[in-house]
Formats: C-alpha cells, structure tokens, sequence
C-alpha cells in the first residue's frame, strides 16, 4: 500500500466522495463539488479557447503584428468577424439585442449549407445503399453462407456449435454481414419506418408491418440500454481505480 | 395513531422496493473486491477492432501517417482515456507518424498527456515521429480547412512551434495525405464529425473509439464501410490493449483489461439484481 503524497490526488479523491455522497441523499458536499466542477470547466475553457484561437487568430494579427507582417486588407477582413462576435454581447443590451440576430444567421446559413450536402450523402445515400440487397449477396454469399450453416448443423456435436450455425446463418462468418443478415436490415428499416407513418391510420397491411417495427425498435432499445449500463459502470470502475491505484495504492 | 402506522411490507414487497444504498452497497463490492483481488479474465478481440488494428498495421506497411483525434473530456476518461494510450502505444512501436489533435477544448490536457506519456516510452521524438496541433474552435470549419491546408488552419502547433519548421509536416499538407483517421470521441462532437467532413468528403479511411452510449449509434457507419472499424466503450480498450499484449509491444497499457472481471461481475450483479426486482415485482401483485 502506497498512500499518495501528491495533493491533487488527495483533493481528486475528495471531490470523488464528495460527488458520490449524492448516493446516499442530497447535501452541501456534493453541491460544493458539482459547483466546483462547473467552475472549473468554464475556466479552462476560457483559457484553452483564448489561447489557441481567439488570440492566435484574431487579436494577435489585428493589435499586436504591424503592417508589415499583417496587410491592412487582412486587418479589416479580421475586424468582420470581430464585430460580428461582439454582436454576440448585445444580448445584455435590450436596446440593441435585435443585431444580435445577424451573427446568427449568418452562421445558420453557413452551418446549413456546409452540413446539408455532407449529410445527405453520408447519412442518408450511404445508409441506403447498405440497407439494399444486392445481386452478389443473393447468389454468391446466401448460398455459401446456407452451405456452410448447413455443414456446421450435419456436424453439431456441442453448445458451442449451434451457436456457430446460429450465428453462421444469421450473420455469415465474423465481419463478412453475409447470411440473411442483410434482408433481416432491410426488413427492420422498411418496418420500423412504417412504424413512424402517422399521416394514415395503422391498418390493413400497415398493421403488422408497423408492429414488426416495433419489434425492431425494441431490440434496438434494448441493445442501447445494455450499452448504457455497461458505459455508466465503466466510468465507476475507472473512478475506483483511480481511488485504489493513484490514491490508495493498493492494486 | 394506528391508522396512520405505515403498513408493514410483506417480504415480496420489500423485495421489490430493496432501498438504492443497499444496491449501491452491492455494485460497489462487487466492482472493488475483483480490483483488489487482481482478478483478471481473457478478451476475446472482436473483428471492428481487430480492424482497426489491421487499419494501424497497414499504416507501417505503407508508411502513412495517422491523425488521432481527442474528442473527449475528463467525464469520459475511464472509457477513452484506455482507448487513446493503446492506439498511440501500437502507432509508436510500429514507427507510424502521429499527429494529434482536439476537437473538444476540455480535452486538451489529456491528449497531451496521452501523447508525452507513450512517446516517451517509445524514445519518439517531437517534430519528427509526432506532432500535437493542439485545439481549434469551429469543428467544421476545422475539419473541411485540414482538408485543404493543414498549415493555414494550424499554422502553428501546441507547441507554437510552426509547422513548416517541422520536419514530418513537410509530408503532410492536407487530411488526404494520412492513411487514417482514429477520432476517439465521447460524442458530438466527434466521429460523425469526421466521417460527414473528412471521410466522405475527402475519402480518408476513419475508425472510431466510442463511449458505449454511443457504440449503438456508430454500428450502421461500420456496416456501411463508412468506418474502417470502431472500439466500443472499455471493453474495445481491453480488445485493442490484448492485441498490443499479444503482438509484444513492450508496457502495454492493462487500464481496461483490468477492468474486465469487475465490469463482468457487475453486469452479473445487475443482471441479478433485475430478476429479483421483477419476481418480488409480479409476487407480490399476485397476492394483492
């Protein structure tokens, strides 16, 4: 055991308990860490953005470098974007707050036309196309992938080797997304996207459809949640080893 | 002074409402005891990392450099902060040229000292294997202006050192000039980021390490091809740091491979945990 010497580990792992007395109820503690926790991040942001963009890019070329070093026909172009930022700070001015919408959208029209034409190819064309079967897959890889859960059934002897046809019919082997994986994706999205038609009533065929979404929906839910908790234990964990490695000493 | 004694719970009852210190008693015995006991387990490596080992390998082969962006804080270290040192330990000890950046400003300490930590270990030196461009305000911006000059929108590094004055940036002058791209990203931003700016945009190869939160969400990209492959949460850092293990890199790191039997047994404990909440659950409306 390895007590630590060093007085940042020690006010770490106060803050540490302090943050964890929430479990057991509400109290000053725990607020005087969440409070010290908010102020701290501010401040480094602050400092961090200062310092590598504002000053960096904007009042270094503008107030300190001189003429020669900076042109006067980047100065003014840097004092666009300065008075654009301190629109911004009209929000404390009720009088003036109205310029405040200018920097706004101009940003809006700049983000919209940047992210749109990224995001449609990325999100929406690319995930189209891998949710489409395709020729290759229905009579290269099914076929294959039919034969080979098939010899993996012929030869079941263990556990283990239904898991392996299971898996070998559903997926195809690891990372090739052969089997009747593929129509099982197809199937899901079109499903799941009934599910979200509310314009008509949910029957006839959209019935079973839209509940079939829901099925989709669920696991997809389900396997979410499974990652959460895994994400949430993870960060305990990592936070008593820092208590038992860094601060105690003992693993 | 009867009528208002609260009713005494039947066992079903109880059973169904166990008070949450009791349950956090549990979680945190079960998690502490396997760390003190130094258990440990096997990690079997899952194909999306293995991929993106594969992806870091081919990078030595073709002599390419690799970007590591930091896109996380210190709220998701445990997670990340694994992920970040074994990729960096596996780019060092296989000589591929990194260089590091941020894109969330809370994360800039980290991911300096993810990097002097490993380089250090390797004997790399700044300037010539590694470089840390540091942070940037304005991730799209950022993203689409190294996609045409690395050096206009980083003119200098971290470091304030200018990068033309650095020997390895001579080779490097826009995004498509990196073989990969590993965004380390605990949310948004991050590696959607990258994959809407620089993969599709500029067609450079792009991995992911997420926060298992998020691993859900990065699964259709890796379907797609979008991403090359993805390390999900602490267990992707025990897969990657098992693979560092086994192929010899010298001090691979074991934050999240030690992790694993307590991450383990907790999922157990929860899972347990579960079964009992929903049979004193069912129990005791069966006797009402």
């Amino acid at each position: 055991m390895h007590i630590s010497t060093d007085p940042w580990i020690w006010i770490s792992a106060l803050l540490t308990f302090c943050i964890f007395s929430f479990l057991v109820k509400d109290n000053p503690l725990y607020k005087f860490a969440e409070h010290v926790f908010v102020g701290v991040s501010m401040g480094y942001t602050i400092v961090v953005v200062t310092w590598s963009t504002a000053w960096p890019d904007l009042f270094e070329p503008l107030f300190v470098r001189n003429f020669a070093e900076v042109s006067i026909g980047a100065k003014v172009l840097l004092v666009i974007p300065m008075i654009m930022g301190l629109f911004y700070f009209a929000a404390f001015i009720p009088k003036i707050n109205w310029t405040m919408r200018i920097p706004m959208s101009f940003l809006y029209g700049y983000a919209m036309g940047v992210y749109i034409p990224s995001d449609i190819q990325a999100n929406l064309l690319k995930q189209i196309r891998d949710t489409l079967l395709t020729p290759s897959w229905l009579t290269n890889r099914l076929p294959q992938d039919m034969k080979a859960t098939v010899a993996l059934v012929a030869h079941t002897r263990s556990f283990n080797t239904i898991v392996d046809a299971l898996l070998m019919f559903i997926r195809g082997p690891e990372g090739s997304r052969g089997g009747i994986g593929p129509l099982i994706i197809l199937i899901g999205a079109i499903a799941t996207i009934t599910y979200f038609i509310f314009s008509r009533e949910h029957k006839g065929i959209l019935k079973p459809v839209a509940n079939t979404g829901i099925i989709f929906l669920m696991i997809g839910f389900g396997a979410s949640f499974g990652y959460t908790v895994m994400a949430r234990l993870s960060l305990f964990i990592g936070q008593v080893q820092f208590l038992l490695h860094d601060w105690l000493g003992v693993i | 002074m009867t009528a208002n004694a609260p009713e005494k719970k039947t066992f079903w009852q109880w059973l169904a409402t166990i008070d949450r210190r009791i349950l956090y008693l549990v979680m945190c015995l079960v998690v502490v005891i396997p760390l003190i006991a130094m258990l440990r387990s096997t990690v079997e490596v899952t194909s999306p990392v293995q991929d993106v080992f594969n992806a870091i390998e081919s990078l030595a082969v073709h002599q390419k450099p690799l970007l590591v962006s930091v896109d996380f804080d210190p709220t998701s270290r445990a997670e990340m902060y694994p992920m970040l040192t074994a990729i960096l330990r596996h780019a060092f000890a296989r000589r591929v040229k990194v260089v590091e950046l941020g894109i969330w400003q809370t994360g800039f300490g980290l991911a300096q000292r993810a990097l002097n930590e490993t380089a250090t270990e390797y004997g790399m030196k700044y300037g010539e294997d590694y470089v840390f461009l540091g942070f940037k305000v304005g991730v799209d911006a950022v993203i689409l202006g190294m996609g045409e000059n690395i050096k206009k929108t980083f003119p200098v590094d971290a470091r304030k050192i200018p990068l033309d004055s650095s020997p390895m940036m001579s080779s490097i002058r826009k995004l498509s000039d990196f073989g990969l791209i590993v965004s380390i990203s605990a949310g948004t931003p991050g590696y959607q980021d990258w994959l809407l700016y620089a993969q599709a945009r500029y067609h450079v190869r792009t991995a992911a390490g997420t926060t298992a939160v998020s691993a859900a969400d990065a699964y259709p990209y890796l379907g797609s091809g979008q991403l090359t492959g993805l390390l999900a949460g602490m267990k992707g850092a025990a897969e990657y740091e098992a693979l560092d293990a086994q192929h010899g890199f010298k001090q691979a790191s074991t934050l999240a491979s030690t992790a694993m039997p307590a991450l383990s047994y907790a999922h157990i404990a929860i899972i347990i945990l579960v079964i009992i909440g929903n049979i004193g659950f069912f129990a005791s409306r069966r006797r009402k």
